[in-house]
């Protein structure tokens, strides 16, 4: 059986032990280790799902991963928020620009976090008209899903950052 | 979960993570001792404990945004141990080498680097960790710094500040002289020679006037153009000098845009502003002293709005400069764009996009349009303030003074001096606004300046060991990751002798390029040593370590001028039957004279007047001329026909005898000839042997050359 042939309804995704994604292809194999990535969470965020194994090589690419059935689905989630570190921006409490360094104190869907970014023209991604990621010195990563639904002080802050 | 309860253990690791057991921003602490290793969370229970002889092996596993300390038992089990944040994921790294140390036995033997996160003095975050904080970093010491660009031309500056101090006081004279023709030949009607007398003075003062401003000019010109030359030398010079790794991380256009915009700016000031803030802050002085001799009542009155005006100028200081920076940033990125599109107009051109580029472009300039329509109508708004400001001096000049001549109180002359010296106080006031600009975009651009210049050198002055170098190279232990928590390299050990050819296998990913890397000292391992005749080759001055390594690149990069000066790139000193010979070990001297010029042909941009074998020939001949001990070969047949590779197969023979080679092709049976082969997977070695012995022992290598086989059957099929 091969990636092309593979449909969402062929895969039984499930984690065993409980950090590690297993998935068992209808009528046919299973693979012991295996690692969702996104192919482009940038251009098709939520879209575009490859299951790779153990050795990295491609198992399938799920154009919609919300075609799974629901326990697979939910196993797939829970591994890729465990593999997925970035945090999403909820609001920005201040921003200061000095000399180059943009200083950040913003409140996240993981906690308070402070971070600085130089270099905002290179470093702050446009994925959409409102879609916005921030990367910090270090290469960590923010994310503004939509930043129309921040606060409008929120919103005056970004704009004065960037 | 459990809580801790046993007693006092010898750790011999201790390291907090940022990343919580739910993904949340917590501190959560990993503890490594001989025997186990535990987590910890914030209330002191102990979440997970392996111990250390269960383990088989540990290594960072990259997530999105971060990094996953990840434990391979010896029963196969992977167990996650703790994630923590890219700002501390080469610290983890780092840990996962010495846990793989203790599981194997041998000694702990890491380095595990504590670097300031934020800074001693404020508190913030420091952009580079260990690094200076900008906020807290003198601003003076940035002025002075910059002032000390003019140092080498002291005597001229010292001239300008005096011609310009000769021309104040020049131009404080006709006030008094106006003052005087008013008082002494309108109002008096005195004799009326004073007014030829003191209009012959007025002449006098004029030409002097004239006199000065052609010699500060003259000499203006001078200055500029040096220091503006000083100064690009000066970043250039620095971006020579920096390290590799910094050219990983920066587009070009971002750094020309230093050379360029940023030095411009810093120059201007230095040049224009500084002998002019001297020069105006005495006129200042000179005139406010005048006015209060004239009548200090009036003088108070009339310089009321001054404090208002500084005020002003001290609060939008911040603001404007902020935004000056920001346009030095929109520079950047046109910069940026504008080499891209240039550098790759022929596949702009080819791929039909021309319309997409110039939309880009469109956006980059509108970004730059809006930032400098920003910025500069911030200043204009400040600029008119400042003129209501000193309109309004002269209104008050008009109200109290004109009372006073009405009341007898001064004279008509009087007056007339002081409205004329109104306009001169206001004007070095208006030019202090507009010093404020000045010196907020020369430092901004001096901070960007800076910032190149700061950025770590290659140790170009670590170690100053010359030595005869025979080639003998040995790689013990080696480590090495672009993203110190990744290693791209993993224990390379092997020893190359001198004069062996070793032909780097491996697909793409393995580590061939970052062993080639390693081993021109563009970067330096993280762990391990890299020996040549038995000196760690740190030991060696940078430069003549480099100057016995050659490199012939797939892609060789020509710069433009005369073939000769090209080969020739290495030894300009070299004679020109020296270049010939070089150029005839290469095959490259019958084509180079089939041109008009030949010798003196120019290559063009990056050598675009020629072939891509022509010109990997001529970079040949410049490795042969060169003649280094050490030589790189990267895929340096790849990307030519059948008959020019013979040809350069052919010069590469004579190049690679008596020399120790490192060959790295895709194409395998290039390396035929190779005295030994090194088969990376990895960043590890997975075999060394002979060609021949590869092929029997039908490993890697054999897989590697069976899999190209097909697909160039495949290819030959589709052709």
């Amino acid at each position: 059986m091969t990636e092309e042939t593979l449909s969402p309804s062929d895969l039984c995704l499930f984690c065993f032990p409980d950090s590690q994604l297993r998935l068992t292809v209808k009528n046919d194999y299973s693979y012991t280790a295996v690692k969702p990535v996104w192919a482009a969470p940038m251009r098709y965020p939520g879209q575009y799902l490859a299951l790779l194994d153990g050795k990295g090589n491609e198992i399938c690419l799920l154009q919609d991963p919300n075609t799974l059935d629901g326990g697979s689905l939910a196993a797939v989630q829970r591994v890729l928020r465990k593999r997925t570190l970035t945090a999403v921006l909820t609001a920005i409490n201040t921003v200061t620009v000095e000399y180059g360094a943009t200083y950040w104190n913003v409140e996240t869907d993981r906690g308070c976090r402070d971070f600085v970014t130089v270099n905002l023209q290179e470093t702050a991604h446009w994925l959409s008209d409102h879609h916005l990621l921030l990367c910090d010195v270090d290469g960590n990563r923010f994310e503004i899903q939509d930043s129309a639904m921040l606060d409008s002080r929120s919103r005056a802050l970004l704009a004065k950052a960037l | 979960m459990s809580i801790v309860t046993s007693a006092p253990v010898d750790v011999l690791i201790t390291l907090v993570s940022d990343i919580g057991l739910q993904g949340e921003f917590a501190p959560r602490t990993l503890e490594v001792t001989n025997e186990f290793l535990r987590t910890m969370e914030q209330d002191g229970t102990e979440s997970l404990r392996i111990e250390i002889a269960d383990i088989l092996n540990a290594r960072n596993e990259p997530l999105i945004g971060g990094g996953q300390m990840e434990i391979t038992c010896k029963d196969g089990v992977v167990v996650p141990v703790i994630a923590y944040s890219l700002t501390l994921a080469p610290a983890f790294s780092e840990c996962a080498r010495g846990i793989e140390q203790l599981a194997a036995g041998t000694p702990l033997s890491i380095k595990i680097s504590t670097k300031s996160l934020r800074c001693n003095k404020c508190g913030r975050l420091l952009p580079d960790k260990d690094g200076i904080c900008p906020v807290c970093v003198n601003r003076n010491r940035t002025f002075f710094r910059i002032a000390g660009y003019l140092r080498p031309y002291t005597k001229q500056a010292l001239t300008l500040v005096a011609l310009s101090l000769c021309t104040t006081a020049v131009n404080l004279v006709p006030p008094v002289l106006q003052g005087h023709l008013i008082d002494a030949v309108f109002t008096k009607h005195q004799h009326i020679g004073i007014l030829f007398q003191t209009i012959g003075v007025w002449a006098v003062v004029i030409v002097i006037t004239a006199l000065l401003q052609i010699a500060a000019g003259r000499t203006t010109a001078y200055l500029a153009g040096s220091i503006a030359a000083d100064l690009r030398a000066a970043v250039f010079q620095a971006i020579e000098l920096l390290q590799v790794s910094y050219f990983d991380k920066k587009q070009v256009g971002s750094i020309t845009s230093r050379v360029t915009q940023d030095t411009d700016r810093v120059w201007g000031f230095l040049v224009d502003g500084l002998p002019y803030l001297a020069s105006n802050s005495l006129l200042f002085l000179g005139i406010t002293g005048m006015l209060l001799v004239t009548n200090w009542r009036l003088a108070l009155a009339v310089m009321a709005p001054v404090p208002l005006m500084l005020v002003l100028s001290a609060i939008s200081w911040g603001s404007i400069s902020r935004l000056y920076f920001k346009v030095g940033q929109k520079w950047a990125r046109f910069h940026m764009h504008l080499n891209e599109a240039l550098t790759g107009i022929r596949v702009v051109k080819i791929f039909a996009r021309e319309d997409a580029e110039m939309q880009k472009f469109r956006s980059r300039n509108g970004d730059l349009r809006t930032a400098g329509i920003e910025a500069d109508t911030r200043w204009f708004t400040v600029f008119g303030a400042m003129t209501l400001l000193v309109a309004s001096g002269q209104l008050i000049n008009w109200i109290v003074g004109g009372e006073m001549v009405y009341g007898h109180q001064i004279t008509l002359g009087q007056f007339v001096r002081v409205n004329s010296y109104i306009a001169m106080v206001y004007g070095p006031l208006q030019w202090f606004g507009d010093l404020n600009q000045w010196f907020s975009r020369a430092m901004a651009g001096a901070e960007r300046i800076f910032e190149v210049i700061d950025a770590e050198t290659e140790p170009y002055a670590k170690n100053d060991l010359h030595p005869a170098i025979v080639g003998r190279v040995i790689f013990d232990g080696v480590r090495f990751g672009y993203d110190k928590s990744n290693p791209v390299i993993n224990g390379l050990s092997f020893v190359a002798e001198p004069g062996e050819m070793i032909g780097l296998v491996g697909k793409s990913g393995a580590g061939k390029s970052t062993t080639i890397n390693l081993l021109c000292r563009f970067y330096e391992p993280d762990a391990g040593t890299i020996t040549i005749d038995d000196v760690d080759y740190c030991e060696y001055e940078l430069q003549a370590l480099r100057r016995q390594v050659g490199v012939v690149l797939q892609d060789p990069f020509l710069f433009n001028g005369t073939i000769a000066e090209n080969i020739a790139y290495a030894r300009p000193e070299a004679g020109f039957m020296e270049i010939v010979a070089a150029a005839r070990q290469a095959n490259a001297h019958h084509f180079i004279l089939a041109k008009t010029d030949g010798y003196d042909t120019l290559v063009g941009e990056k050598g675009a007047q020629l072939s891509g074998g022509e010109r990997q020939r001529i970079s040949i001949a410049r490795a042969i001329l060169h003649n280094p001990r050490i030589l790189i070969l990267d895929e340096a047949t790849s990307a030519v026909d059948v008959e020019t590779e013979r040809q350069i197969q052919e010069a590469l023979a004579n190049l690679v005898k008596g020399r120790t080679t490192f060959a790295i092709a895709h194409r395998l049976s290039t390396l035929r000839n190779a005295d030994r082969l090194i088969v990376l997977e990895k960043g590890r070695i997975v075999e060394i042997g002979t060609h021949n012995e590869l092929l029997e022992k039908q490993g890697v290598f054999y897989n590697l050359v069976k899999t190209q086989s097909q697909v160039t059957q495949i290819m030959e099929v589709g052709d």
